[in-house]
């Protein structure tokens, strides 16, 4: 039902497309109908036993597209059949999904152990490098969506953490000067060095005043001698903690520096000296859109926010856009059709998708939770994984949140492949919820 | 932790991710559509949207009888866009080769057929969204290009972008190209199109314009604010009277080689401007450049005689046969010279005022007006006069630039008033008045007193309906005593008829008017500089019942002589008499008379035709005639003494008839319906036929003589 909710909108989202798009898409909305039916037919169990072997099958589909595979706009990621074309990385999220479930649902798969860990890793890495061949980071990304899978299948949340504040370095090293993130660096060491070893009042006034001081010394430009300043603070710090047998800890921080620097000044380099400009434009529109020419890098952003801004409360009225009927958003009927939403209807139109959505997304969670089998379970976890960075993503980057990546809005997006993937996952996890009263638990 | 709590955590914290993303993405959505949503909006439409005002039509002028004088002429601009938003790739495909044909053969063909396919699909796939087809297109050849393939799919879907605009254009090139005037871009308005710019104009629409590339088009068909065409001025000016007016001035200007002149034509009873011709002798031709007749307030010499005169006839100082001695044509008013212009004064020692008006004796009438008003210190009873016949004023014409007449106060410093000033006004000088203003004033005359403001528009008219009539207005109700206009009238007429205009007196029609001949570089001290002259002649026609008032003005005449008599006389002359001879209304009609009584029609033959068509006639004509016979389509005439009667004229159907008295029509009929073969030389009716009547007819060839 929800499903259904959820596409209604296709229609009205995407009628400027020229007939022959909107009917192939009426074609693919009937298909998909089919497909959820043909999944509720098939035994439950087919999907968990044949689970590798569709995995096998989208990754020789990955694999034939980039030699057979026609290319569209840059990227090597159609099949053309019978006049359409068909994107095997849409199905391979499907197979990726069951194969991943059902890795996570066998007896002898635990997180806690590392072989299975890098296993399961390597089921979304392989097929996400594959894409990235195509290449079609959009696609990539998604699989990235997997780790929520392995988070609730019991995966280390230090592994997250740590994970998390090397991308977060990573995204500094970017844009900031990396001896400023080591001089943060510092000072965080600093005040842990601060709360676990040094408890004496005038050293904690000392380093708060020597902090100040640096962080002063930085803002005017002196970034040198603020680090000296804070080093020798953690040289003493560091030197007093391992007096007192606080050796791990130590040398846990050292490597926390060590790896942080190497991040935030390879990041910078990377940035600086590898990408070309018009990555480095994808970046800084995303990061430091001051920076972009608003005619340039910040088109596609700019368009897409005055035309879900002018919108209005109410919207312009389907059909009634003038911004998208001018094409001056790109792609509007796929990766920036929530632009459309947007301008024809207003921000409750805007409210109600992203409501709608988050809906899907709770509901698919429950189901998840109230599932007997592990293998549904991590299923309907693996469904609304992708769909999460899908809507999340898609709708991200067309309000500025997200980096411009090409990648479709589920269920609403025009495009045969996604909406025919998503069906499948649906369809297959609406067949394991029917039935998971029956299924033993195992 | 135990498994439960643990696992219960990681479900919580998914769901935790999952809902603050999305509070994430929702409060972003907010700020962009509610805090920020005006400045999206805005900028979404300045950026791409604007709009453009659209020139309203501008509306015409047109003449009395319904000519256009100056008139919007429509033209589109048509540009193609091939990337239009609506067009489809398969109309596209499937019609451009048509197209390209179309535009090859009927539109440009600097491209051929090939050309143009080549250049339309070219700019198809380079994403050109602008291609221009024709600048300036007339309205039938835009008709015709919208009925293109494709094109004809409109702008949306065929991507035919249509760009009204219009010029200026006037039918009539130079005729009254002053009085119509004109409005430009960093130019003062001049004339009617100044004047009523306002009308004219109507009112700009807006257009909503979108950006593509460098260029905006419009967004759709049609116009968001609908452009209100502006009104039409409906003039007094007659085609025909502007062209004789026009045509007789630079016959006048080229014969005398003068700087410039004018010529302006007025409907005595109601001031109506018939004509105002203004031409500029210049290097490159005559043209219009300036409306002296309006614009230019100049000493008017002589005609302002008739001012003078009537006033002294007013104030009953004088009588027409009073005599007046003229002193030989020569006198002096306080050591300054006056001389009459005129060499039949010279001959003449003392004479009537009328004489003396009729030769236009300068001596006369300013001795007269000195000796009236001067020598009393009544000149100001005399400046009075004359404001109270209607002169000092503007006329309030609706046309820009009207000058202000300069009339001297009496004996007032600031108008430099000295002992000369009054002899010297009542020949017109020292005081000023444009042509027009004169004109009203003779005008007024002519009008039995009644001065009537000279107008040029007659009515605003919006799709040939009044919008604001235009009714004539009376200036100055009575000018003067009616037997003062009526002494002064006769003393007009004697000017053309024994005076200085004798030469100019027409066997067509008879004018009554006033020469004019004032020397326009007098103050000059150089003595040995060239006199230079302003001629003019102000009248009206014809003198018994006036219809029309005329004045000319000609300055700085060089050859043929200088004076009015010579120079604007014979203008005027040419200009009355064209119009009289064009103008139907001022002929007696012969018919006025009575109808001629029949006794002694001098019709020949004995005309012979179908009865209907007779009847007909004689119903249009209004000729009375008796029908005696009751069924017969075929009759003959005969003249009684107060009617025509119509006698039976009865053929055989397989004879020759006699056709003679009938006219082709009516006899290739019969003949050919009795089966003859006819074959006719001569025009007119028919005199001789080369078969006898009565012969039996059976296919043979008759000859017809027309004549």
């Amino acid at each position: 039902m929800i499903y259904a909710v959820g596409y209604n909108d296709e229609i009205s989202a995407g009628p400027f497309d020229l007939n022959t798009n909107a009917g192939k898409q009426a074609l693919f909305i009937g298909l998909s109908f089919v497909t959820i039916i043909v999944c509720l037919l098939i035994d439950s169990n087919f999907w968990q036993t044949f689970g590798l072997l569709v995995f096998g099958i989208t990754i020789l589909l990955l694999i034939g597209v980039l030699i057979f595979g026609v290319t569209v706009k840059g990227a090597n990621s159609w099949y053309r059949i019978a006049g359409f074309t068909i994107q095997p990385s849409e199905f391979a999220k499907f197979g990726t999904a069951v194969a991943i479930s059902g890795f996570l649902s066998r007896y002898n798969t635990s997180m806690d152990d590392i072989r299975s860990v890098l296993i399961a890793m390597g089921m979304f890495l392989l097929p996400m490098f594959l894409i990235l061949l195509q290449p079609d980071a959009g696609s990539a990304l998604v699989f990235t969506g997997f780790l929520i899978v392995l988070f609730r299948a019991g995966l280390n949340p230090m592994l997250y953490i740590i994970g998390i504040s090397a991308i977060v370095l990573l995204i500094l090293g970017f844009i900031i000067n990396p001896l400023f993130i080591v001089l943060g660096l510092l000072i965080i060491i600093n005040l842990i060095f601060l709360t676990s070893v040094q408890k004496k009042l005038q050293w904690g006034l000392l380093l708060l005043g020597a902090t100040v001081f640096a962080v002063f010394l930085a803002f005017v430009d002196n970034v040198l001698p603020a680090l000296g300043i804070q080093a020798l603070l953690v040289f003493v710090s560091g030197f007093t903690a391992f007096q007192n047998r606080k050796s791990q800890l130590v040398a846990q921080l050292a490597g926390f520096l060590v790896f942080g620097a190497l991040i935030a000044f390879s990041a910078n380099y990377f940035f600086n000296d590898v990408m070309k400009p018009h990555q480095q434009d994808r970046l800084n529109v995303w990061l430091q859109p001051s920076k972009c020419d608003p005619k340039g890098a910040l088109y596609n952003v700019i368009q897409s926010k005055i035309s879900i801004g002018s919108g209005g409360l109410r919207g312009k009225g389907f059909l009634q856009g003038t911004l998208t009927k001018l094409n001056y958003v790109p792609e509007q009927d796929t990766d920036f059709i929530f632009c459309t939403i947007g301008e024809e209807q207003g921000f409750i139109g805007v409210f109600g998708i992203i409501l709608l959505y988050l809906i899907l997304l709770l509901r698919i969670v429950s189901i998840a939770e109230r599932q007997r089998e592990v293998f549904s379970r991590n299923f309907a976890y693996c469904v609304a994984s992708v769909l999460f960075v899908h809507i999340f993503i898609n709708i991200g980057m067309t309000m500025g949140l997200m980096p411009i990546i090409g990648i479709p809005l589920p269920f609403i997006s025009s495009g045969g492949s996604s909406i025919l993937g998503f069906s499948l996952m649906i369809g297959v996890l609406l067949k394991l919820d029917s039935v998971r009263m029956n299924r033993a638990r195992r | 932790m135990d498994i439960r709590n643990e696992v219960l955590s990681r479900v919580y914290i998914t769901f935790f991710v999952l809902c603050g993303f999305s509070l994430f993405i929702f409060a972003r959505a907010v700020n962009i559509s509610v805090f920020e949503g005006d400045k999206w909006s805005a900028k979404g439409d300045s950026l791409y949207l604007k709009y453009i005002p659209v020139q309203a039509e501008r509306g015409n002028i047109i003449a009395d009888s319904g000519e256009l004088l100056a008139s919007a002429l429509p033209f589109f601009e048509i540009r193609f866009d091939p990337n239009s938003t609506g067009m489809k790739a398969i109309h596209f495909e499937r019609e451009v080769d048509s197209l390209a044909y179309c535009l090859a053969n009927y539109v440009d063909n600097s491209r051929n057929h090939f050309e143009w396919l080549e250049y339309l699909k070219y700019h198809r796939k380079k994403g050109t969204r602008n291609i221009l087809i024709k600048k300036e297109a007339s309205l039938s050849e835009k008709n015709e290009i919208q009925k293109f393939p494709l094109f004809s799919r409109g702008q949306y879907k065929g991507g035919l972008i249509l760009d009204r605009k219009s010029k200026r254009q006037r039918p009539f090139s130079m005729l009254a190209h002053r009085t119509i005037g004109y409005v430009r871009e960093n130019a003062q308005p001049v004339g009617l199109e100044g004047y009523f710019d306002k009308e004219l104009a109507g009112s700009e629409g807006m257009r909503l314009v979108q950006r593509v590339g460098r260029d905006y088009i419009p967004v759709s068909d049609l116009d968001e604010i609908e452009s209100v065409a502006g009104k039409d001025i409906k003039t007094t000016l007659n085609v025909n009277f502007q062209d004789i007016a026009q045509s007789e001035l630079i016959k006048g200007l080229k014969k005398h080689d003068a700087d410039f002149g004018c010529a302006v034509v007025m409907e005595v009873q109601t001031g109506a401007i018939k004509a105002i011709a203004n031409v500029k002798n210049s290097e490159s031709g005559f043209w219009e450049n300036y409306n002296y007749a309006v614009g230019t307030a100049v000493e008017q010499g002589s005609t302002f005689k008739l001012a003078s005169i009537m006033s002294l006839l007013e104030d009953k100082k004088i009588e027409l046969e009073d005599l007046i001695n003229i002193e030989n044509g020569e006198t002096a008013f306080f050591e300054e010279r006056m001389v009459d212009a005129s060499m039949a004064c010279k001959d003449i020692d003392t004479t009537t005022i009328r004489r003396a008006f009729e030769l236009s004796s300068n001596v006369g009438i300013a001795k007269l007006v000195q000796h009236y008003y001067g020598t009393n210190n009544k000149a100001g009873e005399f400046v009075e006069r004359l404001k109270k016949m209607g002169l000092g004023e503007k006329t309030g014409i609706t046309i820009l630039g009207e000058a202000q007449p300069y009339l001297k106060e009496a004996y007032s410093k600031k108008d430099n008033w000295s002992g000369i000033s009054l002899p010297w006004m009542s020949i017109g000088y020292e005081s000023t008045m444009t042509p027009l203003q004169m004109l009203t004033f003779y005008n007024g005359v002519a009008n039995g007193g009644k001065m009537m403001k000279p107008y040029l528009v007659d009515q605003v008219e919006e799709f040939g309906e009044t919008v604001r009539k235009f009714k004539p207005e009376v200036l100055l109700p009575k000018m003067a005593s009616s037997k003062t206009i009526q002494l002064v009238q006769d003393l007009l007429l004697g000017v053309v008829e024994n005076g200085t205009a004798k030469k100019l007196k027409s066997n067509r029609v008879q004018f009554a008017g006033k020469t004019g001949t004032a020397q326009t570089n007098y103050s000059k001290i150089d003595r040995s500089s060239k006199l230079k002259y302003r001629a003019s002649f102000a009248g009206y026609f014809p003198a018994d019942n006036p219809k029309y008032s005329v004045i000319v003005m000609v300055e700085n005449p060089k050859v043929f002589g200088f004076y009015g008599s010579q120079v604007a006389g014979p203008i005027f002359k040419g200009i009355a008499e064209g119009i009289f001879e064009s103008e139907m209304d001022l002929h007696v009609a012969l018919n006025e008379k009575g109808i001629p009584r029949r006794v002694n029609s001098k019709m020949k033959g004995k005309h012979v035709g179908n009865k209907e068509d007779f009847k007909e006639i004689f119903k249009n004509l209004n000729i009375p005639y008796r029908d005696n016979i009751a069924e017969n389509k075929w009759v003959q005439l005969q003249p009684r003494r107060d009617s025509l009667n119509l006698y039976p004229k009865i053929f055989s159907e397989e004879l020759v008839p006699n056709v003679v008295g009938m006219g082709l029509k009516d006899a290739l009929h019969l003949l050919e319906s009795r089966g003859l073969k006819v074959k006719t030389s001569g025009v007119g009716k028919v005199r001789l036929q080369s078969i006898k009547s009565g012969t039996a007819a059976k296919g043979q060839s008759i000859w017809l003589t027309l004549k």
